[in-house]
């Protein structure tokens, strides 16, 4: 699929739930209230899985995949709600935080790039681990300090969500686009051993990606908190497959070597919409079909991850080195 | 596996894996507290363990030729929800049986025939299959029950029979015959070629695409059978939760029984050994008396640390051969 289409699909799929929702205009301002507030709700119900997708859009132009990331922000998470509220926690739990999800990101990256583990591996391995660990810190409960830290609500609000997504997104994007960090990671995707031979430092570089991700997730992991205010050890279960789901839609393929930052977020996006549209449109739903809408969510999901990609192969949008899908 | 002549990573590994199991018995034996009985921890072991070992043996197969099936624990779903829902239509036992083995069965052989057709990485195919089978589970039991719940119920005895009687006789005589099969037939031995190299298959006048449908038709069958087992030992069948993560788990014994992720090596026996070697793990935990709380973690833990020394062990002649 080309990538001019994805924002079409998306700005149809929003008119396709709008209209199912049963949602009716009087007049331009009213509409301009409603879709102001839905694209505020939109951006801080996706604020982490965008930021982690950004993150995941890297791992797969290296040619890795991460499956740890839905068990490192909830591990990340599940420790910083371990500290007291009140005005440390901005300079105990946070720090704390950071440094946690950096070491994270790196001991995945330094299983595959000293230890030679595959990256499936060795992050099915510490997807399994960091949910242990989850369990470890948190045991049965449900902890709930984050809204009584002052201004920590803000993260979760549109301004504070939506700065961090468009800081990564257009600083991160502007400045990767145009660096020689990136188009090594694009090298060592298509074709790791010349990448070496190319005196690329391959190991160095793919601990460096996959402690990104750790970064991208530790912020993941504020914006989660901070919109819902408790975690517990299983939160989060299954946030990787949504990721690379909406990575892979945006056009980044999985062999590597090929990737657009711009086509994951509105791969997200078309997800995150399909997502809020079809609960919108539940009572539509019970009066027009035979089965519950909701159940639909999960195979049009699949659906658009085959017929997206199906069209992305069919294109053979492939030049090398080039970072465009 | 090359007819007798195991590759000297697998034998190893194999090794490993057959001491460690003994290991983990005889340390459960130890820990075991008075009344307990050993033997009933060996017969219960057989129900529990069997649907990650027959759905391993299909995943070795198809890990072998450098494929991945990511949607088996969603077949599962599928399986289980038309099992579910004749039961409900009460259909005697044994259609029933038959058609959720065949579910399963037709929908591996799907999985491998749109591989085929669309031409796409098997791991984006099933990675889709993942959530579509689910829903599709969910919308036959909402189009099937009125007023569906969300939980299919199987009350009488003779629907669980599979699951609860017959289960060691199913693992051993599908583990019997897949190993005699692996020894003597030549289809394994074109799965490892194909996932060692598509082009010199090709050039030796293999096809690669029915050689990689036919994993999955194998693949296929050994799911049936886990998923048959897999839901006939549960009283509720929800759709919404059945099997999260089975794949996971399987896909985890596989590789810890020495196959070969990208394609290429591997072997039943590995696969059976690795899916005890986690089982044992897990009761021995419990044995011991290790909170329930950090027992995921030291799974995880394992699994890092046997794969992780392995992959360092033959850092040295991968690099060998890149040069070569």
């Amino acid at each position: 699929m080309r990538r001019w289409l994805l924002p079409f699909i998306l700005l149809a799929e929003i008119a396709l739930f709008t209209t199912l929702s049963g949602q009716t205009f009087t007049s331009a301002s009213d509409a301009g209230s409603y879709f102001q507030s839905y694209f505020a709700d939109l951006i801080c119900q996706s604020a982490p899985v965008l930021l982690l997708a950004f993150g995941m859009t890297i791992v797969l132009m290296t040619a890795g995949i991460d499956l740890s990331v839905g068990s490192l922000v909830a591990l990340v998470a599940c420790v910083m709600s371990s500290f007291p509220a009140g005005a440390e926690f901005w300079w105990t739990a946070v720090p704390l935080g950071l440094a946690l999800a950096l070491l994270l990101g790196a001991t995945n990256g330094a299983l595959i790039a000293w230890l030679d583990v595959p990256p499936i591996i060795a992050t099915l391995g510490t997807m399994i681990l960091y949910r242990g660990l989850c369990f470890v810190v948190m045991g049965d409960l449900e902890k709930s300090p984050f809204l009584a830290v002052p201004a920590y609500e803000w993260l979760g609000q549109i301004s504070g969500a939506a700065l961090l997504v468009l800081l990564t997104f257009i600083a991160g994007g502007f400045w990767l686009k145009r660096s020689r960090w990136l188009r090594e990671i694009l090298m060592l995707g298509g074709n790791p051993v010349a990448a070496r031979y190319a005196g690329i430092p391959v190991p160095r570089r793919i601990v460096q990606v996959y402690s990104l991700v750790g970064l991208l997730g530790f912020l993941a992991a504020l914006t989660f908190t901070a919109r819902n205010s408790s975690v517990s050890a299983s939160s989060l279960t299954g946030l990787e497959l949504q990721v690379i789901v909406a990575v892979v839609l945006g056009g980044t393929r999985v062999q590597g070597g090929l990737g657009s930052l711009m086509g994951t977020f509105y791969g997200v996006l078309i997800i995150a919409v399909m997502d809020e549209g079809l609960r919108g449109a539940a009572n539509w739903g019970s009066e027009h079909l035979p089965f519950k809408i909701s159940h639909l969510e999960y195979a049009l999901l699949g659906l658009l991850l085959v017929v997206g990609v199906w069209l992305n192969t069919r294109e053979k949008t492939h030049r090398p080195g080039s970072s465009k899908g | 596996m090359t007819h007798g002549r195991l590759s000297p990573f697998l034998r190893q590994r194999l090794l490993f894996l057959l001491a460690g199991n003994i290991a983990l018995l005889v340390a459960i034996a130890f820990t075991m507290k008075q009344g307990g009985s050993f033997a009933e921890v060996l017969h219960r072991c057989g129900p529990n363990v069997a649907p990650v070992v027959l759905a391993g043996l299909g995943m070795t197969g198809i890990i072998c030729t450098g494929s991945i099936d990511l949607s088996i624990g969603s077949i599962i779903v599928v399986a289980g929800t038309v099992f579910g829902i004749l039961v409900h239509r009460q259909w005697p036992p044994l259609p029933c049986f038959i058609v959720c083995v065949a579910t399963a069965w037709g929908l591996s052989a799907a999985n491998g025939l749109l591989i085929r057709k669309l031409k796409m990485p098997a791991i984006i195919i099933t990675l889709a299959g993942l959530p579509l089978y689910r829903g599709l589970a969910l919308i036959i039991a909402d189009l099937a029950i009125p007023g569906f719940g969300g939980s299919l119920d199987v009350q009488r005895d003779d629907y669980h029979a599979p699951g609860k009687q017959f289960a060691n006789a199913i693992l051993l005589t599908a583990l019997a015959a897949a190993l005699f099969w692996e020894w003597f037939a030549s289809t394994p031995r074109k799965w490892r070629a194909l996932g060692s190299s598509e082009e010199a298959c090709r050039l030796a006048g293999l096809n690669p695409h029915s050689i990689r449908q036919s994993a999955f038709l194998v693949g296929g069958m050994f799911l049936g059978l886990a998923s048959l087992i897999f839901v006939t030992q549960i009283q509720f069948i929800e759709p919404a939760r059945l099997a999260l993560g089975f794949e996971l788990q399987v896909i985890g014994a596989v590789i810890l029984g020495g196959t070969n992720i990208f394609g290429g090596e591997g072997s039943y026996a590995g696969t059976a050994l690795g899916a005890l070697f986690l089982y044992f793990t897990a009761q021995w935990m419990t044995y011991a008396g290790i909170s329930p709380y950090y027992q995921e973690a030291i799974t995880g833990a394992l699994i890092i640390g046997v794969i992780g020394m392995d992959c360092a062990l033959h850092r040295k002649r991968k690099r060998l051969e890149e040069l070569a």
